[in-house]
């Protein structure tokens, strides 16, 4: 194939330019999180090798690459979401704000409250619509009964559900369609009010007015949150994110701001994924 | 896969072959299909003959002194309403003992032991305990209450039920908790809670309608059990709510009634079978119906 092809194939595989132009005249900001020389074992099994990352703050960060590299498997070390299961364990320093959360004595319980996660499936508690939002809210805060109103209405106006569900606030969660759960499960997380939101895969259950919407919404939350978001949807990563992360094999391959990543790849391995030789 | 042919997939399909596996294939399921009707058959000629005899001769015997008199000597007229108020208060005790217990043993092997040695080793017992004779655990109480404590009682009958009832529970609940997809749990964690909080708030609350099916499946074994009775709360001729002294049920008055030589005790024992079979039916309508609705 020669240069010339190869190019028009990677034009062909990159949508809203003009939208990652736009946001390419912005600078990447001071890192909120800060992965360093992190390893990552499933058992014996090494996971992640060796990973440098910085996550800027109130900007989106995108992991892309294929199954089984590992980009998961980064998130839920930014929640420990890992030491529910024994058998898994990380090495390195993963900074938030400077402190070292992937150390022993951690309070996990107030980490998380500082950092949210939003799951591939919605993942909606079988109680109501309101009981969802309170529920986390209720873990970390003493509200009266007028405050966690507001709270709710101002978590489900944040996740574009208020107008949608302000009516039928305590009938059961499960009832609502699928885009509708994952927004809740975003104003639930946002309604602990955290410092970095977690996405995994957070439209690869939805349909595609659903996934807009998702999409819309983290374009609008990073105004006051940090987000790193794993997607499959190399579109999605060049639609939403700042800096875009490319993971093969459990190795950082590259990580640049996303017009230069989709544009003017460094790496070989890189240029090959998205131009979809591979993944 | 395409049908057309590859050297990987080897040579060209025979037509002949083809047709005699076809028809070989139509002989079996003939013959398969055959003997599962021919199975099912025999299986609903024996309970169809079951109800349809419980039926007539209970409701023949079925009258309102059956409900409102208590057992009496033959020849005068008794009812059984001793019986059932025992077998009440002691599978309703029992109950109460039992689903707590059990909850609480398969909450543990569900969201606390998964994985570990102790908990295969609890499961493994549980699962013994679930398909032990009922007349064992009826002697193990026995050496257990009966004995040391001087006499038969209701507590022990209490207390066989129980553990006949644990196991039951221990069952339904792992199964229902384990059903729950692991990103809700994550999600709860996720969030900042506790675990003991994922599993009260949560996962509980999501596999409530399951385990409330188990424990009525469970409260539907109990109430017919007969053997562990015999050794522990005997059986009472008189009215007893007195749990520390020996006491009727149905099930053990079934027994001993059915057996007897006396025309109206043997028609008061088709009644007891009647009205046990259909609490039990009830309790089996009213789990099937939980567990639809929950879908």
């Amino acid at each position: 194939m020669s240069d010339q092809a190869m190019d028009d194939k990677t034009a062909a595989a990159r949508p809203n330019i003009n939208a990652m132009q736009a946001r390419s005249g912005a600078a990447l900001n001071e890192a909120k999180l800060a992965i360093k020389g992190l390893d990552f074992f499933y058992g014996t099994n090494k996971a992640l090798k060796g990973i440098h990352l910085d996550i800027p703050a109130r900007q989106v960060t995108g992991m892309i690459g294929p199954s089984g590299c590992g980009k998961s498997t980064l998130l839920r070390v930014l929640n420990r979401m890992y030491s529910l299961y024994p058998g898994q364990r990380a090495e390195g320093q993963v900074l938030l704000d400077g402190q070292n959360i992937i150390e022993d004595g951690v309070d996990l319980n107030a980490l998380r409250s500082k950092i949210g996660m939003v799951f591939q499936k919605p993942t909606p508690f079988p109680m109501t619509i309101y009981e969802n939002i309170a529920f986390g809210v209720r873990l970390h805060e003493r509200l009266s009964k007028s405050q966690m109103d507001e709270r709710v209405e101002w978590a489900l106006t944040r996740a574009a559900l208020w107008t949608e569900a302000k009516d039928r606030l305590n009938t059961s969660a499960m009832g609502l369609s699928g885009g509708q759960q994952q927004r809740l499960c975003i104003a639930r997380t946002i309604a602990v009010r955290p410092e970095v939101i977690l996405f995994d895969e957070p439209t690869s259950a939805l349909d595609p007015i659903s996934t807009l919407k998702i999409e819309e919404l983290i374009d609008e939350l990073k105004r006051d949150f940090t987000i790193a978001i794993v997607t499959h949807n190399m579109q999605q990563a060049a639609r939403c994110a700042d800096q875009v992360a490319f993971f093969y094999l459990g190795e950082l391959i590259e990580v640049a701001p996303a017009a230069q990543l989709f544009t003017a790849p460094k790496h070989a391995k890189t240029q090959e994924y998205i131009t979809g030789r591979f993944g | 896969m395409s049908a057309t042919a590859s050297p990987a997939l080897g040579p060209v399909k025979d037509p002949k072959v083809a047709a005699r596996l076809g028809s070989r294939r139509k002989r079996v399921d003939v013959v398969i299909r055959t003997l599962s009707l021919a199975a099912t058959g025999i299986g609903l000629v024996f309970l169809a003959s079951i109800l349809v005899t419980l039926f007539a001769k209970g409701f023949g015997a079925m009258n309102l002194s059956v409900l409102t008199e208590v057992t009496r000597p033959p020849g005068s007229e008794g009812g059984l309403l001793n019986a059932i108020v025992g077998s009440l208060i002691q599978v309703a005790l029992a109950t109460l003992i039992g689903t707590p217990i059990g909850m609480l043993v398969g909450t543990y092997l569900a969201e606390y032991a998964r994985g570990s040695r102790f908990g295969d080793v609890v499961r493994f017992v549980s699962d013994i305990l679930l398909s032990a004779p009922s007349i064992l655990i009826g002697l193990f109480v026995y050496q257990l209450l009966v004995l040391p404590f001087g006499g038969f009682s209701g507590w022990a009958g209490v207390a066989a039920l129980a553990i006949i009832i644990i196991p039951i529970v221990v069952r339904t609940t792992e199964d229902m908790l384990r059903l729950i997809p692991n990103t809700l749990r994550e999600a709860v964690i996720g969030l900042g809670a506790p675990k003991w909080k994922m599993v009260v708030m949560v996962c509980w609350r999501s596999a409530i309608s399951g385990i409330i099916t188990g424990v009525l499946l469970g409260i539907a074994r109990i109430a017919g059990e007969t053997a562990p009775l015999l050794f522990t709360s005997l059986g009472n001729n008189a009215w007893s709510t007195d749990l520390s002294a020996p006491m009727p049920s149905l099930p053990i008055t079934i027994y001993s009634y059915a057996g007897s030589p006396f025309q109206d005790w043997i028609e008061l024992a088709w009644a007891g079978a009647l009205l046990i079979t259909l609490a039990v039916l009830l309790l089996n309508i009213g789990a099937r119906t939980l567990l639809r609705s929950r879908k």
